[in-house]
């Protein structure tokens, strides 16, 4: 039997107006980077804004990928008023490399934290030692403490180790943010296998590293994943680390190259939302080819622990 | 091919004893059957043997090489399990494989040897499906067959039958049964369920406690239970057992008395084990019970009925189906006094 008509049409509408009123609030300040990032800056300094773009330009785009052409001083950096025509900032030719550099970080993370992670949660999950929860607790403890206070006490190790202005050094303190949670989400994943079925591959005749590798691994797609998605998001757009340990463009990412562009001269903002928009485009291709992996691996991280 | 030896084989969790001090010497070619409630530690057994739990003491030795600390994958052992843990993400071909491939056997050969044991369980025509489209038989047929294509010394079994009903686990019961006289390697078979521990064993250890109770053939453990558990354990409906006192040679409960072959010393408290099939109709030189029936059970290959004896005795008896009993009826029963079971009360052991 039917429900009556009025309540269900009035569920489903408050239903819209509210997934709207959500998608707005979460997909607006997207939607408006995108939007500006095709107009130009006196369109988009104009008031009342312009949702769309008057006279969609890719100019800021040719801009980034035109801008390791030429030279940006102080006499020239103005190409014409400020409120009417689009001018570069100084570190313009900064941009591409320090994406590079972001790629080259994220995927070095990725990939040694997915190493990293897998033999620590299966050994913790799997094998029966001595002290396994106490390993999981003391990995899950260093993440208690605020990033803030660990930056001066890295700093002075990553410098004592030379390592100050290098790729490398971003890669270790990253690696020490993102393994213990991986491990965390690995080891409630793996502890999810069947039992039986590590017993059935130890007498088939698997040591541990077979054991990992024909029958945890295969099993825990979803789990890996999510495992590299985190690491190469959480690499994209850490801040406070990069600033303090990075102090020239070798090994500058690009969160600090952007950064950098709103403490320049003047702000150029059609300029900032077009490297936005380039700085999305990895992490939001990740997400798409990843996506009917991610939700199920952070589900099953989260309803076991 | 191989001979198990276990010596004074334990293992603790903590404070716990699972299995203690278990002394047994599985024969070459053997089905062994260890049986017992559940936390009896028979399965704990196996796990040691399989090399799957760690030895706490004691030592293990398959043939004369001492495996105690081998690794599982190292111990030339086979297992099939109560959840068949198949691999899910691996075809039914790739599951029997497996084992083969670990040991970087030549393509050829794991061809044809899946192939056979595949022909052997009858599963050819599932070789290309995954463990999820198959029944519980069919996945307990191809954990078998991932068993055997190894051809391997020996054979550990972990109830394997329990997870499925009844009908197909008599016929896989039987297809078990084959495979030990086809393969003739050693088996060592854990289960609680009585059936198939008697029909399957050459020999069966009853456990509890982490230790054996009686090791004995399944004919030898029925007829003479070492102990009172033992005897409770195996039968069905199980074995009736009356507490009563020993005088003057003979059995006595109230007023019920009844003579035994090879008597006791006056005096002791012992309990009487009477299996429920062990009564006939009564005749001369032997001892009488007279009951009234008190629940009728027909089963149609033979009949249960609940009776009171005389001093309040309740038992329960299998008689053959021609016996046409009803409440309320008295009727007299003889007892062969040669069959019945003597234990003493107080260390339960038989007499």
């Amino acid at each position: 039997m039917n429900r009556p008509l009025a309540p269900r049409v009035t569920r489903a509408l408050l239903l819209t107006v509210f997934s709207a009123l959500f998608v707005l609030y979460v997909a607006g300040p997207v939607a408006w980077l995108v939007s500006s990032s095709l107009q130009t800056e006196a369109q988009i300094t104009q008031v009342p804004p312009n949702w769309l773009p008057p006279t969609p330009s890719i100019a800021n785009f040719e801009a980034i990928f035109a801008a390791s052409d030429r030279v940006v001083t102080y006499e020239n950096r103005r190409q014409g008023e400020a409120l009417t025509s689009n001018f570069l900032p100084s570190g313009a030719a900064n941009l591409l490399p320090a994406m590079r550099n972001s790629l080259v970080v994220g995927a070095w993370v990725a990939a040694l934290n997915l190493l990293l992670s897998v033999t620590a949660a299966y050994a913790i999950a799997v094998i029966d030692f001595r002290g396994r929860r106490a390993t999981l607790y003391v990995a899950l403890a260093t993440r208690v403490v605020p990033d803030i206070a660990l930056v001066v006490p890295l700093f002075l190790v990553i410098r004592n180790l030379g390592l100050i202005n290098s790729l490398g050094a971003l890669v270790v303190t990253y690696l020490a943010i993102t393994v213990p949670f991986t491990i965390f989400i690995l080891i409630s994943y793996f502890e999810g296998i069947p039992r039986d079925l590590y017993r059935a591959a130890r007498i088939d005749g698997c040591g541990h590293g077979r054991a990992l590798w024909h029958v945890y691994l295969p099993l825990s797609l979803p789990a890996l994943v999510a495992s590299v998605t985190f690491a190469f998001l959480t690499s994209w757009n850490e801040f406070v680390f990069a600033l303090v340990l990075t102090q020239n463009v070798a090994a500058q990412t690009l969160p600090i190259i952007i950064s950098g562009f709103i403490m320049d001269f003047t702000t150029s903002f059609s300029f900032v939302n077009a490297a936005g928009v380039i700085a999305i485009i990895p992490p939001v291709l990740m997400a798409v080819v990843f996506q009917r992996y991610i939700v199920s691996g952070l589900t099953a991280g989260a309803v076991k622990g | 091919m191989a001979r198990i030896t276990c010596a004074a084989l334990t293992k603790k969790y903590g404070d716990v004893v699972a299995v203690d001090a278990l002394d047994l010497e599985i024969a070459h070619g053997e089905f062994m059957v260890l049986l017992g409630p559940s936390g009896c530690g028979k399965t704990t057994t196996l796990n040691m043997i399989a090399g799957l739990e760690e030895i706490s003491a004691g030592r293990l030795s398959f043939d004369d090489a001492e495996v105690t600390w081998t690794p599982p994958h190292r111990r030339e052992v086979a297992m099939v399990f109560q959840s068949y843990a198949l691999y899910p993400n691996k075809t039914v071909r790739e599951n029997i494989a497996f084992p083969l491939r670990l040991r970087r056997q030549p393509a050829a050969a794991i061809d044809s040897a899946v192939a056979a044991a595949a022909a052997q369980l009858e599963i050819t025509h599932l070789l290309g499906r995954r463990p999820n489209e198959l029944s519980g038989g069919q996945r307990q047929r191809v954990a078998l067959g991932r068993a055997i294509v190894r051809n391997p010394a020996v054979f550990l079994m972990d109830e394997p039958l329990s997870n499925l009903d009844a009908t197909l686990r008599l016929s896989m019961r039987g297809l078990i049964k084959r495979l030990h006289q086809d393969l003739k390697s050693t088996f060592v078979y854990v289960t609680h369920d009585q059936a198939e521990a008697m029909t399957l064993a050459d020999r069966i250890a009853v456990m509890r406690g982490g230790l054996i109770q009686q090791l004995d053939t399944p004919e030898g453990i029925y007829e003479r239970p070492a102990n009172l558990f033992v005897a409770g354990f195996l039968g069905s409906p199980p074995i009736n057992l009356i507490e009563g006192v020993m005088a003057g040679g003979t059995f006595t409960r109230g007023g019920w008395r009844l003579a035994l072959p090879n008597p006791p010393a006056d005096g002791r408290s012992v309990t009487l084990g009477l299996r429920p099939e062990d009564v006939m109709a009564p005749a001369p030189g032997m001892a009488r019970l007279d009951a009234r029936v008190e629940l009728v059970s027909p089963l149609g290959s033979e009949t249960h009925l609940d009776v009171v004896a005389e001093g309040g005795v309740k038992l329960t008896l299998r008689v053959p189906k021609e016996w046409r009993a009803a409440v309320g009826d008295q009727i007299g029963f003889g007892i062969d006094p040669a069959r019945l079971h003597l234990f003493d009360r107080a260390s339960e052991l038989r007499l």
